[in-house]
Formats: structure tokens, sequence, C-alpha cells
């Protein structure tokens, strides 16, 4: 079996033969005085294309059309070479017309979310791995909603059996938010463990002023604001990896399309027949 | 308005007989013959007469000369009686293809994009839920024996010019150890000249010799005696041997079983024990330390190899079916003439059938025929070293290089049984992202259900999801009234007959794995079945079929983006430790 290190050694090889090859090519085609704008933007467009064939064939898993992996490393290593195709395409140049600006933009957007989206593929399953639970992200709200029961439950089971009520004044004033309500915006883009270290740091310093069914109480709730910091941490890297690969497959069909329109552009305006 | 519910009459055992309906007549002349005509259908309960078994879980096959019976390597789940004429038990490997093996159909490009389309948008959607004659017969891809494929041998002198084959004679069983183990057929069976079978399907031998003791002792005889030269033919050092020499081995080769045959009632017990006490209370078959008395040869299940270690016992292996224990041992007491001390225990893992060649045997008829080199080579390849830290794992079953899985993920797929899994999905937490990719393609191979849940137990950063992993011993297959779970012949996948289930959940609560559901299905108007009778939902049981039916095999390996998730053979450890050190 292929170790990942000799794959990614040969598939980066071959990427850089590639492009050496097309280097050489575009340098034999400009001695011949043809212009290559038009046969790097042909592959450009076409490899464009190719990249975002790869969503078809996730939506497509019945047919034989190899492996998922395979085709994401092709899609990985092509990706990559289209930075430099571009920069060929463009003469290494910043584009200042509206249309060519905004396709640089786009194709711009679609490669570093790429680059991103491969890093995070790459660092934050380890992560959630370390957490101690695994979970499926859609019963990320119902679990939610069963920890919360269960602190409410054992909170309300205290007052009513001991009849005090500093834990249950605690509860109210700073967990009821913690356990009620999902994480914010902030937490989901910038996921830590601040939040949780805090209440667990209160927790123990009002353990001192508990009474003995309290306290047992309060080893409850110690574990399950536990959890439920591992369930929003889940929830949040879950969600990265998930908004990461809508926003770079939302940003391929723009970018296709303004690509496109280039195309025909460049035909019109080239003084040549489309 | 459209219905929510449709009420029909719940599947119940027999509604499809075993093949053609026997007649009571046919029923009548069995049970005037051996061994019907000597039990006792008192003993019988009224559910389960011994008539309606007769006539329900068995049928009367005539063969003409060539016809194939049963083919090595085929997963039957039947044994048969020969009533009239006799057969040939060819213990050598034909050629496959002249036995008239076909590969499963697949899918075509077209015919995958069409059935894309017309997945229903509901849930456990079925076109048809009664089950009848006609649609059993017409399956493309039939479960175990319920098609009646039938294959004919050209040339019968020519093909078994040369192999060694055995005549049984009318009154003879044959078939019952893949019947009644689980296991693929060990031979070839073929008519020799015209001759009449009944066939009986696993579940009627098994009522049957509950309540017969003379059949399962006749029974387990054959089972003993059958596939023993076979078995041996297949051992290391054994292959070879002169045919007299391998005679006078068998002679003296003695069997043992060990542990519980119906091991996945009790197996979660153990577990919740301290893991040492978990390891000392499994049947011990060789103890460590013991001074070494001959080899044994696992013949079905597992045994686990451990080594003591502190105060407890270090899993350091696993043997399989064909897989020998003791063999360093005994070729160094041969060389050196000096009993040597076993140097590991072995222990059954819930249900293990092993074989033990005594010493004497070995040095008398064995190891004088091999050379010495050749010798210590074996030995060698068979050694298990054990350092302070960790333990050297003999060579995987398919010869691959050494071996080297971690110890805990070692204990942890033996404690949790995951060995028995040939197909087992693990997956890489450190490379999964999570991203369903896997379940998505799993609903669009099975319209729109998927058929196992991302998710299970897991150790480090593996995880073994609940899908079917179409166990080695698949205890789902015990007790299914109607033999709709059974082995696809060419695969040896697992699958279930989605007509002739009867939605009782035992195949769901015999898997020890909990990679069985009971799905309540619906019509193709959405609306939910009902027992016309209970009027209570009527349930399918639903599972993994490894895409049998798709090209290019399971769609959730195919459709894996990160290369995390694979269907693996975990009771093979080469090909574990080569995934693991990727």
């Amino acid at each position: 079996m292929q170790t990942f290190v000799s794959r990614r050694l040969r598939n980066a090889a071959l990427t850089i033969a590639a492009l050496c090859l097309l280097m050489a090519w575009l340098r034999w085609r400009e001695a011949g005085l043809h212009a290559t704008s038009f046969d790097t933007g042909y592959i450009l467009f076409a490899a464009l294309l190719f990249l975002g064939l790869y969503n078809v064939r996730k939506k497509l898993p019945v047919l034989p059309w190899t492996t998922s992996a395979g085709w994401l490393q092709t899609h990985i290593y092509v990706g990559l070479s289209t930075a430099v195709v571009f920069g060929l395409h463009v003469s290494w140049r910043v584009p200042d017309g509206f249309l060519e600006t905004a396709l640089t933009a786009l194709f711009a957007a679609t490669f570093v979310s790429g680059l991103i989206g491969l890093y995070w593929t790459r660092t934050l399953p380890r992560k959630l791995a370390k957490v101690s639970e695994e979970v499926i992200y859609e019963r990320i709200p119902t679990l939610r909603s069963q920890l919360r029961d269960r602190a409410q439950h054992s909170i309300l089971d205290t007052v009513h059996a001991a009849g005090a009520t500093t834990l249950g004044a605690f509860y109210s004033d700073r967990l009821h938010s913690f356990f009620e309500r999902p994480r914010g915006l902030r937490y989901y883009l910038f996921p830590n463990n601040r939040l949780r270290k805090q209440l667990l740091a209160e927790l123990t310093e009002i353990n001192r002023y508990l009474s003995e069914p309290e306290r047992k109480t309060c080893e409850q709730l110690f574990a399950l604001v536990r959890r439920r910091d591992d369930l929003d941490y889940h929830a949040a890297l879950q969600w990265r990896l998930k908004a990461w690969l809508f926003l770079h497959i939302g940003l391929t069909y723009p970018l296709l399309a303004v690509a496109s329109l280039h195309g025909v552009l460049a035909h019109l305006f080239d003084g040549g027949s489309l | 308005m459209m219905p929510t519910e449709v009420a029909v009459v719940r599947p119940q055992r027999w509604d499809v007989p075993f093949g053609d309906a026997m007649r009571d007549e046919d029923v009548d002349q069995l049970l005037k013959i051996e061994p019907f005509r000597s039990i006792d259908a008192d003993r019988f309960p009224t559910a389960i007469p011994l008539r309606g078994i007769l006539k329900n879980d068995a049928r009367i096959n005539s063969y003409e000369h060539g016809d194939i019976i049963v083919r090595e390597g085929d997963y039957g789940n039947s044994a048969f009686l020969i009533l009239q004429g006799k057969v040939s038990v060819v213990l050598d490997g034909l050629d496959p293809a002249a036995l008239g093996r076909q590969p499963p159909a697949k899918k075509g490009v077209l015919q995958s994009l069409m059935s894309l389309l017309k997945n229903p948008r509901l849930p456990e959607v079925r076109s048809q839920f009664q089950p009848n004659n006609e649609n059993i017969t017409a399956d493309r891809h039939p479960v175990a024996d319920l098609a009646q494929t039938r294959v004919f041998l050209q040339d019968v002198p020519r093909m078994l010019e040369g192999a060694q084959s055995v005549t049984l004679q009318a009154g003879e069983i044959f078939g019952e150890l893949a019947a009644l183990t689980r296991t693929p057929r060990s031979a070839t069976v073929l008519a020799d000249g015209e001759a009449l079978l009944l066939e009986l399907r696993w579940q009627g031998l098994r009522d049957l010799m509950r309540r017969t003791d003379a059949l399962r002792l006749h029974v387990e005889r054959l089972y003993r005696e059958n596939s023993l030269r076979v078995h041996l033919r297949e051992t290391p050092l054994l292959s070879e041997l002169p045919a007299s020499e391998l005679e006078a081995v068998a002679e003296a080769t003695q069997f043992e079983t060990h542990g519980n045959f119906e091991w996945h009632a009790t197996f979660e017990v153990p577990r919740e024990a301290p893991p040492q006490d978990a390891i000392v209370s499994e049947p011990l078959i060789v103890e460590e330390g013991s001074l070494c008395d001959g080899i044994v040869l696992v013949r079905s299940g597992f045994a686990r190899l451990s080594h003591r270690y502190g105060h407890g016992h270090r899993t350091v292996a696993y043997l399989g079916k064909g897989q020998v224990f003791g063999l360093t041992e005994a070729i160094e007491s041969y060389q050196t003439h000096e009993t040597a001390k076993v140097s590991n225990s072995l222990r059954a893992l819930g249900y293990v059938d092993v074989l033990r060649i005594p010493q004497y045997v070995l040095e008398q008829h064995v190891f004088p025929a091999v050379a010495d080199s050749v010798l210590t080579e074996v030995a060698k390849k068979h050694a298990v070293r054990c350092s302070h830290h960790d333990c050297e794992l003999p060579s995987g079953a398919a010869g691959q290089e050494q071996a080297h899985v971690e110890s805990d993920l070692l204990e942890f797929l033996v404690e949790r049984r995951f060995i028995n899994g040939p197909q087992a999905m693990l997956i890489d937490l450190d490379r999964c992202t999570r991203c369903d990719d896997c379940v998505r393609a799993c609903a669009a191979t099975h319209n729109n259900n998927p058929r196992f849940i991302r998710h299970g137990h897991s150790h480090g950063s593996y995880m073994i999801a609940h899908a079917c992993m179409h166990c080695v011993d698949p205890v789902c297959m015990i007790g299914c009234p109607t033999g709709a779970i059974g082995r696809d012949q060419e695969t040896g996948v697992v699958r279930i007959n989605d007509l002739t289930c009867i939605g009782c959940s035992t195949c769901a609560n015999s898997c020890p794995y909990d990679n069985i559901r009971m799905a309540e299905i619906r019509d193709r108007r959405g609306a939910v079945v009902l027992d016309q009778n209970t009027q209570q939902p009527i349930h399918k049981a639903t599972k993994c079929d490894l895409c049998v039916d798709q090209t290019g095999g399971p769609a959730c390996q195919r459709a894996c983006p990160h290369d995390a998730l694979v269907r693996i053979d975990l009771g093979n450890l080469g090909e574990l430790s080569q995934w693991v050190n990727r």
C-alpha cells in the first residue's frame, strides 16, 4: 500500500513536470511568434471545468468513475497548477479592466478558499478526534437539549430535596444561558475554551458555599459543562468544515460564468471570428 | 388524499417454501425412510411439526450425471441427503471456470443513472412487499440456495482425472458442515449417474437436530470427519506430504471444540469485567509455559494469542481459520531433541474448532520429510518475539511483510470481536472531515436509504462504524426462520432477501455489533405498510450489502475524498498493519 508521503512526492513531481512541459511548449510557441494568451486561456478554462467536475462526481456516486480520493488528489494538484497557468495567462501582472479584475478576484478567492480548505481538512479532523466523544453534526442540537434537561432536572431536584438555593441561583445566573443557547458566531469562527475554564473555575469557587447534596449536583454540573463545551467545539469545527466547502463551491459557479464571458469577449475583440 | 397506511397480511415462516412446494405424498415417502422413520414426531412443537419441516424446509432435487450439486468455495445454507443414486465428492480444487462460476450481475452506467433518478424521496419505499415464488426465482441476485442454479460438467472423467474423490451412496448426508458452521463448501460434489437428493435448508436441519439425538450425533460425526484431510492439505508443511504420511497424520489428529457456538449471546458479559479477568475467563486451549506437545490448527472461529505481562495477559495476535499455533516450539523441540516450552497462551474467542497434531506424529511423519533449512525458515516465520514494550507479530495471513499493530488497538479489536469482520468499515478519525459523503453515496445507491451509521466504537483515532462486516462467522444468520438472510454464493456478501424477510428482528437482535436495522416500510405512495391483523407496521431488516450490484465496489469507500474510510479485513493483521501505517 502506498504511503501518503510517497503519494505526495509522486504527485508533486508529476505536477512540476507537467508545468515545466507547459512552459517549454509556450516558449516554443512564442518563439514561433504565436500569441499564447489563447493557449493559456483555454488550458486554464479546461482546468477550471475539470475542477468543477469534481462536484458532479460527488453528486453521482453510483457511476464507476474511480474513487473520490483519487479525484481529490487530482483536484488539489490541478488546482495548485492553475495558479501558475493563471500567472502565465496574465503575464504575471495585475489586471486593470473591470471584468478582468472581477475575474482575478473570483479566481483568487476560489484558489485561496481551496488552500484554506486543504489546510483545514488536514488539521481540523485531528482536533476533533482528540475530543472525548465523537458526535454526528445533525445530532448536536438534540444532544444539547438533553444536556440542558439533565442540568435543569438535577438543579430542580436538589432545590426540592435540600431546600438550598445557592447552586440554583448560580445556575440561573451563570449556567442557564450556557446550556440554553448555542454559542455565537464569534465562537464558531474562533472556538476556544475560555468560557469552559471560567465556568469550571466559578463552580470550583462556589463549591465551598454549598451543602452536601448541592456538592454532588455540582460535580454533575462539572461533567455536563465539559460535555456541553465539547459538543460546542465539535459543532464549531464541523460547521467550519462544511461552511468552507459551501463557500468554495459557491465561488466556482460565478468564476466559471465570468471566465466564459471573458473568453467570449476575448474572441469578439480579438478581431477574428468567433 | 394520499393514504398514510396500508394493511397487508404479515409475512410468516414457510410463506415461501424451500423451492417448489413438496407434495404430501413426497413427505409421506420421506417419513418411511431413514433417518426420518426413526424420528419421534411427538417431540416437535405444534408450530414446527416434523411434516412441516419436510414440506417447507426441504426440496427434492434430481440430478443428471455430471451435474454439480455443490461447488467448493460456495457459501451454502443447506445439507443434502442422498435418496437415490450416488455422488462424487471431489477433494482437489477444480478449475473455477469449469465449475461455471459467473461474476455477480453489476449495474451498467445507464442502469445506475436511472436508479438514481428513480430514487424515492421517502425512506424505505418498497415497490413490492408480498413474497411470492415468482419473485424469488426472478430475483437477479439470488441469496444463498434460494436460487437453484444448475451447472453441468461436460466431461466428468477428464475433469476428475488425477483428482482425489470420494463416492457417497444413498442414505448418506453431505453439505452439513457449511450449512451448520456458516462456512464455505469445502469440496465440489457431482452427481455420479442419475441421483435424487433431498436438500434441507439449515433452519430445518437445525430444528431436526435439536429434537433428534441420533441425527445430531450422526451429523456431528460427519462434521468431524469430512473436511479433515482438506484442511490438513492447506496447512504449511503438510501440503506436500505424501498421501500415506498425511493419512497417518489424519488418523492421529485430535478434534477439539472450545467455547460457546452461540458466543454472540454472551460476548458482551466479559467486557464488563476488568480486562485482565475477561482474558482469563476465556477457555484456555494451550497455556504459556507448558511443554510443547504438538501443534494446534485453527479450523474455524478465532483464538487469542496472549503473553503474560505484569499481572495480566497482553494480546499478541489473533488466529483465524487455517492459522497454526505452536509450530516454532514444535520445530525447536524436534531440532534440539529437548521439549520446548510454549511461549504464548492460546485462548478461544467465543467459539473455536481446533485440530491438534501430536508432537510424536510430527516427528515421525512430517518433519523428516522437510529439509532442515525449510523448517528453520518456517519456525522463524511463525515466531512471536515479545520485548518489554511490544511484541513482534507473525506474518500476515496472506504472507505479507511483518505486521505491526499497536498492542492497545489489537486489544480493542479482540475485545469487541471486530476480528470477525472481513469487510469492517474502519474510519481514520484523524483524516475524516465528517463530510458525510460516504453516507450520501450509500443512500444514493440504496434508494435513498443509507445502510450504515457513521458512528460506532472508537479507539484512539480509529472508529469501527455501524456497517455490516459480512462476518466470517455471521451469527445473524442463526435463527432466521425463512432463510431470508444468507451469503451470496459468489461474493461471500451476507445479504437479506427483502421479499422473504418477515421482520421478526432475529437477525438484528443476534448481530453482536448492532449493524442491522429494522425499518418500517412504505408503499410507493408513501403509506406505511401495516399488518392487516394487528394493525402494527411491517418491518424489514436492512443492512449494508457491500454494493454488490455496483460496479466499482462499496460506494462508501469510493466516496471518501480523504482516504479516511476503508472496508478492511480486521482478521488480517498484515492488511490492517499496512493501512494504519500508511
